[in-house]
């Protein structure tokens, strides 16, 4: 379980946990070989071995070895760097990753999770075009260390976006993000956030021909946080909860956070709606609390 | 007819918003209920068999015990095979 932290240790305890130098990583951990294009979480470290040649060691207290590959794409190497090592890195050190980008408004987050494509990066860009910043993307820990209220801390600093989004947000690209994404790198319209907030609302992505939200309640929450694979298998896989203490912990995010779902249209007019839907529902989460 | 007793070792349950979710320990599955499946789980504490709960939710209900006997039965069928129930 976590350990007892204020969110703004939980910050610095990232930031010295994710300094990383060059060097030769292991091929296997304990007696557990990994080849390449696979990673491992074991005797409480993690290896990955990518297929491109790139590899990445995280030890406790010793931050981060990646092993550059001859002729390394730089890119590549910051994308895993800042995704799956990163998750990684916060698993082992009693975080909990979710794969949401979110926002940050009034003190509070609100964020976007789906699959990938979805356009979590995308609305999060349509709300920093309406002044909005950004808290994360694609990836958001959440600090449980505080009984009465879910931590979100901040990550990444750019936004990365398809072709496809950056024409229906209008936003202007600043460099291709790696050879082969199809995305480019995009800076937040409205800056970003660097401090700790308590997480107010996980919301749910879909496509669909007509803007709609809807809030979701009671048990369909619980059974939406055991939905996000990815994170919840790196989770797992690092603190090896029982089923007793997963549960324990879906039934409290599902408690302290609300939730709902938003279809989201890919046209410029569908989406538009859609953004208008997020911004008057989070802006009437924070007037409930402020009338609490 | 034996009183229905919960299996509690065997399960985790919490309440989220009207509903309560329950997880069997055994295979994750979970389970959300509501209504009247809620009022249901809620009556049984050991005192009850499963005549006495029909009575029970029938008068909370105001519905004639014969209207809701077989739901209530299926009901208590569900929990049982899904191990959420012991004999009492």
């Amino acid at each position: 379980m976590p350990a007892l932290r204020t969110p703004a240790e939980s910050i610095r305890l990232m930031a010295h946990e994710t300094r990383h130098h060059y060097g030769a990583v292991p091929r296997a951990l304990g007696s557990i070989t990994v080849e390449p294009g696979f990673r491992i979480l074991a005797e409480g470290q993690f290896l990955l071995r990518c297929a491109s040649g790139y590899g990445y060691h995280y030890v406790p207290g010793a931050g981060i070895t990646i092993e550059r590959p001859v002729g390394g794409d730089p890119d590549e190497e910051f994308l895993w760097l800042n995704g799956s090592v990163y998750a990684a890195v916060a698993c082992l050190n009693g975080l909990y990753p979710v794969h949401a980008s979110a926002v940050a408004h009034d003190g509070q987050v609100h964020a976007f999770t789906g699959a990938p494509g979805a356009g979590k990066s995308t609305i999060v860009t349509g709300l920093g075009q309406r002044g909005w910043p950004m808290f994360c993307d694609d990836t958001l820990l959440l600090d449980l260390s505080d009984p009465a209220r879910v931590m979100a801390l901040p990550g990444h600093k750019r936004l990365k976006l398809t072709d496809h989004a950056l024409a229906l947000t209008g936003t202007s690209a600043q460099q291709p993000v790696g050879a082969e994404t199809g995305k480019s790198y995009v800076e937040p319209p409205a800056g970003d956030v660097r401090e700790p907030l308590p997480l107010a609302r996980l919301v749910f992505l879909e496509e669909g021909p007509q803007p709609a939200w809807e809030n979701i309640g009671g048990g369909e929450r619980f059974a939406r946080l055991a939905d996000d694979h990815y994170t919840q298998a790196l989770y797992s896989d690092a603190q090896r909860p029982d089923l007793q203490g997963l549960f324990a912990l879906r039934a409290r995010i599902a408690q302290q956070v609300a939730m709902a779902r938003l279809v989201r249209p890919r046209s410029s007019a569908g989406f538009a709606a859609s953004l208008d839907l997020a911004e008057a529902n989070f802006a009437g989460t924070n007037k409930e609390r402020r009338a609490q | 007819m034996t009183n229905l007793v919960k299996a509690t070792e065997l399960f985790s349950e919490t309440t989220i918003d009207q509903e309560i979710v329950v997880m069997s320990l055994d295979s994750g599955d979970f389970f959300s209920l509501e209504g009247t499946a809620l009022a249901a789980w809620e009556l049984i504490d050991g005192s009850h068999d499963l005549a006495a709960l029909v009575a029970a939710l029938a008068a909370q209900f105001d519905a004639p015990p014969q209207a809701i006997g077989a739901d209530v039965e299926a009901f208590v069928l569900q929990l049982r095979a899904a191990g959420l129930l012991r004999d009492g």
